[in-house]
């Protein structure tokens, strides 16, 4: 069989559409599963036991649980028990920060602990409270070491949207399955569905190794 | 008056009772250096002064400052205290300059112009001046320890604590560091000095603390200590040293 570049032509401007709502649903997802993330790993690294409890277990159950489930709960399960309505679109963005936030989370918890504490200490010792010491010193520390494992996290969460295919989000893998229904052009779709998932993901791997050079580990 | 004063002090850890009632007071230019076997609380005495360990009993007052007199007092006491310590803790993202810069600013809210005049005339008393824009990875151990010093009195203590500051070096780096100590000693800084320096206790201190099992079994002047030790204990933990 000839591979038919016309029908990757065709499929194209749609694709495109299609990964645009992908980069934004892991942008969105992301910026919100981080920040909850570093909130929560916070609370794990120095809150007192019974939030630092409540977040251990948030964090358990959903790493604990395959992301799929947890879209399928936010989109058909979540409504009835809430009695709201809920569109495709907000319900993927809730699940990626959701997922994301529980991994962040632990990456957060890990580098804060990994600070000698000897800084800590450094820092309290001169009459600082501890929050300037975390936002002066420990935490501009751990921020380096968290880049590594911050920019894996966003590929993943990135690969992760393909999954929202399940609740009808036309995001990239979604939209090639479509155009696959209509065209038959497995070959030709799936490939440049992977062609432009990979150079997403090497812009973000890249963009991630830029920040790591720019801000090497201390 | 007293600088420091330590009365009726308990200090527990977990089960393990540490302290069980140590009083000590500390005037204004004294130099007391302090010495025992491992595990006989001197650095907890030196972390109970500025409020890194808390206490269950007693009181210790810092300059009129209660450690138990809740967060103003604290950071008072810790403004008051300078603390040096074995492993330097020199904030590995910022320069000699910015180290020495970071508490004028942020606790003692200097301008940033202020801040470098400061630091600038620290670095040069601990003779580290060409040093000043170099990172802590790029220093040597005795360099780093003086840094640490000028990053300590930067933010103008009248007190200044130090936990093994040679501890962690090589011998030959021990000297510059224990120099700029001594010129501190001479200028009339007070200071309580943890160390294994026996030397240096005779040269530069004015008075010598030997604890044991969380007591502080000696106190009295270094040389009269030194010269003939009053008990088989301190005679056979001297020998050990030297
Ligand atoms: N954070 C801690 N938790 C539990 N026990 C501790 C802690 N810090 C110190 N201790 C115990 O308290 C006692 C006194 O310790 P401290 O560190 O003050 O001794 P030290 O005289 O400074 O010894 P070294 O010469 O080895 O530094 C020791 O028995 C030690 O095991
Ligand atoms: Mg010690």
């Amino acid at each position: 069989m000839s591979f038919d570049w016309s029908a990757v032509i065709a499929a194209f401007p749609q694709l495109l559409q299609g990964a645009e709502l992908t980069v934004f649903i892991a942008g969105i997802g992301l910026i919100a599963g981080i920040s909850v993330g570093v909130l929560l790993g916070m609370v794990r690294a120095f809150g007192p036991a019974p939030v630092n409890a409540a977040a251990l277990v948030y964090v358990a159950f959903i790493r604990g649980t395959p992301l799929i489930v947890q879209i399928m709960f936010i989109y058909f399960a979540l409504p009835i028990l809430m009695h709201i309505r809920i569109q495709a679109v907000p319900a993927g963005i809730i699940a990626i920060a959701v997922n994301s936030s529980a991994y962040v989370a632990e990456i957060v918890r890990g580098s804060l602990l990994s600070i000698s504490k000897g800084l800590t200490e450094a820092g309290l010792a001169m009459g600082l409270p501890f929050w300037k010491v975390l936002v002066f010193i420990t935490g501009p520390l751990a921020f380096r070491r968290l880049i590594p494992p911050l920019g894996n996290q966003c590929i993943t969460s990135l690969k992760d949207t393909s999954l929202l295919l399940v609740i009808g989000v036309s995001e990239l893998t979604f939209t090639g399955q479509e155009i696959i229904a209509d065209n038959f052009r497995a070959v030709e779709i799936w490939s440049a569905v992977a062609v432009i998932y990979f150079v997403m993901l090497s812009a973000v791997g890249l963009f991630w190794q830029y920040v790591e050079r720019r801000m090497p580990i201390l | 008056m007293s600088i420091v004063k330590f009365s009726n002090v308990e200090k527990s850890f977990g089960p393990h009772k540490i302290f069980n009632g140590i009083n000590l007071e500390i005037m204004p230019r004294e130099v007391v250096v302090v010495i025992g076997p491992s595990g006989s609380g001197k650095s907890t005495l030196l972390r109970c002064i500025n409020a890194l360990e808390s206490i269950e009993g007693g009181d210790i007052r810092v300059d009129g400052f209660s450690v138990k007199g809740g967060r103003n007092d604290i950071r008072n006491i810790r403004l008051e205290a300078g603390m040096v310590f074995q492993q330097f803790n020199l904030f590995p993202q910022m320069t000699a300059l910015e180290n020495v810069m970071f508490g004028p600013m942020r606790v003692r809210k200097a301008t940033r112009r202020e801040a470098r005049e400061l630091a600038l005339a620290l670095l040069e008393k601990v003779g580290l001046s060409e040093r000043a824009n170099h990172y802590p990875a790029e220093l040597s151990g005795g360099q780093q320890q003086r840094v640490a010093i000028a990053r300590a009195l930067a933010i103008r203590p009248k007190l200044m604590l130090f936990d093994e500051p040679t501890s962690a070096l090589d011998p030959e780096l021990r000297q510059e560091v224990l120099k700029v100590m001594q010129t501190l000693a001479e200028e009339g800084m007070t200071m309580v000095i943890v160390t294994h320096e026996i030397e240096f206790a005779r040269k530069a201190g004015t008075r010598l603390l030997f604890m044991e099992g969380g007591k502080i079994v000696h106190d009295g002047k270094p040389n009269e200590l030194l010269l003939s030790p009053p008990s088989e204990r301190l005679r056979d933990f001297l020998q050990h040293v030297v």
